[in-house]
């Protein structure tokens, strides 16, 4: 099921999606419920601690400002769905423009951005996406294994909440139209949360 | 490996041959070499050189002695009255010894090390992490077989103009100016070889991960695995040459037997064993 998207253009790096009817009032009812239930609206990934950390980075400027919201959040679609090769390889991956028109030859095809997509893929040029979450080239980092370790071998653990993982390092994507940095990805998160969730402290399985 | 775990574990990061090395390991990387093998054709430093964006330095420095190659092929030559043989047709010539970081249990370059930067991991390996190095260069002045390389510049600058620079593995860090670095037996390599094992699901198996510089090597004279795997190939060369890792003087039970570790008197507990080439004497 998929939902309209009214105004979405006019708020670009907002929630997008959502109507701005009665918005106070839904504010000041998830307020209270959070008051209540902390965290309700999360899934619990099962046998991990969460690293902590915050960071504003700044703003990245995509060739077209992907909703993310739209697609991982009201329309649940999961996030390994489009970034494919984070279940077997060191880098998540960008899907393939094939991939996006899959659907959009058929969903949305009214909509500005959709039909910019639909012009490079009938053009045979890819949109040139910049990269938002960028560790140093001194870094080894794999998608795999941690996706291994929280989701795939994580007793209890639905693969269907892998976004919540996913949160760990790229934080509420789901709630953003573009990705933007909201972790800062250093080396201090990085052994906070291998020390509470036992990851290996050895200088040269990250290190290059 | 965080500040808090270094401060608290000093002693394991920094034992010494006094200390009877490190012997608690998961794997225990280690190198058989035959020199009758051995043509001396470079292939190997050449690989080297290919896989862990070894820096070309140019030959005033080469001449200095700043060359960046891990792996060295050290020529000796052989005049026929050094053996002292009163043969006619005494063997002469040169001979070759690829020299790599040799990888030794009870490293004198780690101790010395004042930030830390060198240590031993749990796979048996004498590991150079290049942020932490500070540049110091004790490590090189204690390392008995000088095999640790410093970059006495920002060789990248010059050694992979356009469009060379897109030949450099993106599995390992360019080094700049300031840095130590050393063979690290492929580490890249043993990385993708753990990380395909535990993705099937399965123990690491002998010839899973192989070196650059045994993977060229035409006559195979290199032989790379895990001295923890009592099967593989390099144990079992170990064994059939009597060679023991922890012991500074191998005691064997025939003197033809041509296995020896460089230097290992000097009690350095080194992992690559080289296998005597035979003469005509």
């Amino acid at each position: 099921m998929f939902v309209s998207e009214k105004n979405l253009f006019k708020r670009p790096g907002k929630k997008a999606g959502q109507r701005s009817v009665n918005k106070s009032l839904v504010l000041l009812f998830a307020l209270l419920t959070s008051v209540f239930f902390v965290g309700g609206a999360h899934a619990e990934v099962p046998n991990a601690t969460p690293p902590k950390g915050t960071h504003s980075g700044e703003d990245v400027p995509q060739p077209i400002d992907f909703p993310h919201d739209i697609h991982a959040d009201i329309n649940g679609i999961n996030c390994m769905y489009c970034h494919t090769y984070a279940r077997r390889s060191k880098v998540a991956g960008i899907p393939p423009t094939s991939k996006c028109m899959g659907c959009h030859s058929i969903i949305a095809t009214d909509k500005p951005r959709i039909q910019k997509l639909t012009e490079y893929w009938e053009n045979n040029e890819p949109p040139e996406w910049n990269k938002v979450h960028d560790v140093p080239d001194y870094v080894h980092f794999t998608h795999e294994k941690h996706l291994q370790r929280f989701v795939f071998n994580n007793e209890g653990m639905d693969v269907a909440n892998v976004s919540e993982v996913c949160a760990f390092c790229h934080g509420e994507v789901k709630e953003m139209t573009v990705a933007e940095k909201v972790k800062p990805l250093n080396m201090g998160f990085c052994v906070r949360c291998h020390e509470q969730n036992g990851g290996p402290s050895d200088c040269w399985k990250c290190h290059k | 490996m965080s500040l808090k775990n270094i401060l608290e574990n000093w002693s394991d990061y920094r034992r010494t041959a006094e200390d009877g090395g490190h012997h608690d390991y998961e794997h225990m990387w280690a190198m058989a070499i035959d020199l009758n093998k051995c043509t001396g054709c470079n292939a190997c430093s050449v690989a080297c050189y290919a896989e862990n964006n070894l820096p070309t330095v140019g030959k005033k420095r080469m001449m200095k002695g700043q060359g960046m190659h891990w792996l060295r092929v050290e020529r000796y030559w052989d005049e026929p009255d050094m053996g002292g043989d009163e043969k006619e047709y005494q063997e002469r010539g040169g001979s070759f010894l690829p020299m790599m970081c040799q990888q030794c249990n009870a490293a004198p370059c780690e101790p010395v090390c004042p930030v830390a930067a060198t240590y031993h991991t749990p796979d048996g390996l004498n590991a150079q992490v290049y942020n932490r190095c500070i540049g110091s260069r004790y490590c090189s002045n204690n390392c008995p077989y000088r095999l640790r390389y410093f970059n006495f510049y920002s060789y990248y600058e010059e050694s992979w103009p356009e469009p060379l620079n897109m030949q450099l593995n993106p599995d390992l860090s360019v080094r700049d100016k300031g840095v130590m670095e050393k063979c690290t037996f492929c580490v890249q390599r043993i990385r993708v070889g753990k990380d395909a094992a535990r993705r099937e699901g399965r123990e690491v198996h002998d010839g899973d991960v192989i070196t650059a510089c045994a993977q060229t090597c035409p006559t195979e004279a290199i032989v790379f695995g895990d001295m923890m795997d009592k099967s593989s190939k390099v144990s079992k060369i170990w064994a059939a040459h009597e060679v023991e890792l922890g012991k500074h003087e191998q005691h064997k039970s025939d003197p033809d037997l041509r296995g020896y570790r460089v230097l290992e008197g000097l009690n350095t507990d080194p992992c690559v064993t080289y296998l005597e080439r035979v003469r005509e004497a």
